[in-house]
């Protein structure tokens, strides 16, 4: 898989209208205040593009990415802004309602050196194409696991933004913060939730519209963009 | 309305919780981990790192942390420590040799100043081992009876089996449940 990580979770259109609690002095006693929380109910930033980003001065923050309306055409920053050596070596999806594996892929060892060696162009290890059948768009409660492994550097404030778009449509938009990364670690995180019921017209659209499903996923450290990597969907196999 | 009172509000339309769960070395923690969420456990190897389950159970949205429990790796636990609504220690009921390690090491996370609000679970994990001590014994072991600052419940378990992890996280669910967001 080259490192880059995709997943195929199907879209959900997700109530984004909730509101970001400020950050908060933490009293002892309590988890109430200055949580670290998956932030998925927070307002969208104001709508921007993938031109305006690319115009602006100063990094690229969280808050700019959660504005953006549709899936990227290119990269929001280069491979080498991954000073931290992040490196996606597993991707897994699982159904709970049968306890089946969907789909599973693990970088192999050493592929980096591989990668190194070859002139290629600057999507190379950041893109995947996933096809899957139409069944999966019905799927129930599914778990999907990332695994990455982190350099000889502790990373603070990691935090994934993962983007779903059909065409111009949000499906669903993920944010998590993992906090704090050992240096030299491996690391997995699952996120179990139940997959939306989708419209018949949206599940017909996104099985005849192959790759018209997109996704972005970011990552940060202290709020810098440090990786970008995309896929795009196929939901038409087996037909 | 007080500050609290809006806070108590906003939280109880996430019913988001943050739980750690930390032990040492070999206690089963990630096998606890993916046993409750159906996964295999046949092969599990020591965690280098952490492993974080989101999941939805009894209408809150969980977030748990295993962290690795290696000698190496303890001093990063600190690291984890904020926000955390549960802590669950997890002890391999037979490894009587660090039962002293293992009582130490729970002595000085619940002096932490930034877990005084979480509830404690201790799951004497490794039940279905014969030469495994029981709860009471661990419980002995561990002073827990002498712990005033926390909420806490020990409860047996297995991993392998799956015995009593349900009813585990069930309890701490419910006990931090009813501190949190009853707490008008």
């Amino acid at each position: 898989m080259s490192g880059a990580k995709a997943r195929s979770d199907a879209p959900v259109a997700e109530d984004v209208s909730g509101t970001a609690a400020p950050p908060r002095d933490r009293k002892p006693g309590g988890g109430v205040l200055k949580r670290l929380k998956s932030r998925r109910s927070q307002v969208d930033s104001r709508p921007v593009t993938e031109e305006d980003l690319r115009t602006q001065s100063g990094d690229i923050t969280p808050e700019d990415v959660l504005g953006l309306r549709v899936a990227t055409r290119g990269y929001l920053c280069k491979p080498e802004a991954n000073i931290y050596n992040v490196d996606f070596v597993r991707f897994k999806i699982r159904d709970l309602e049968t306890g089946t594996v969907l789909f599973e892929i693990a970088k192999p060892p050493h592929a980096d050196d591989d990668e190194e060696n070859r002139e290629a162009d600057s999507s190379t290890g950041r893109f995947v194409r996933y096809q899957f059948t139409p069944a999966f768009l019905r799927l129930r409660t599914v778990g999907a696991t990332v695994e990455f492994t982190v350099g000889n550097r502790p990373l603070n404030n990691f935090r994934m933004i993962e983007r779903h778009y059909f065409r111009d449509h949000l499906l669903k938009s993920f944010d998590f913060d993992f906090g704090f990364c050992i240096p030299n670690s491996r690391n997995t995180c699952e996120h179990i939730y139940e997959f939306p019921q989708l419209s018949d017209s949206l599940v017909r659209q996104m099985v005849q519209c192959p790759y018209e499903t997109r996704s972005d996923s970011f990552y940060f450290v202290d709020n810098r963009l440090v990786m970008h990597n995309k896929a795009d969907y196929a939901y038409n196999g087996g037909q | 309305m007080g500050l609290l009172t809006i806070l108590t509000k906003m939280k109880q339309k996430e019913r988001e919780l943050r739980l750690l769960m930390l032990g040492l070395d070999n206690a089963g923690k990630t096998t606890i981990l993916k046993k409750f969420n159906g996964e295999d456990v046949s092969t599990i190897s020591p965690t280098l790192g952490f492993n974080i389950k989101t999941l939805e159970h009894k209408g809150f949205k969980l977030n748990i942390w295993d962290v690795g429990g290696q000698k190496s790796l303890r001093s990063y636990w600190r690291n984890y420590f904020e926000s955390t609504d549960g802590l669950v220690w997890v002890v391999d009921s037979a490894d009587r040799l660090r039962l002293q390690d293992c009582k130490d090491e729970l002595s000085a996370l619940l002096r932490e100043e930034r877990l005084a609000g979480a509830t404690l679970l201790v799951f004497a994990n490794k039940q279905d081992l014969p030469g495994s001590l029981s709860k009471e014994a661990i419980r002995e072991a561990l002073a827990l009876d002498e712990l005033k600052s926390h909420h806490w419940c020990i409860i047996g378990c297995s991993a392998i089996t799956g015995e009593n992890l349900l009813a585990g996280m069930d309890w701490l669910l419910d006990d931090i449940g009813a501190r949190i967001f009853t707490a008008d």
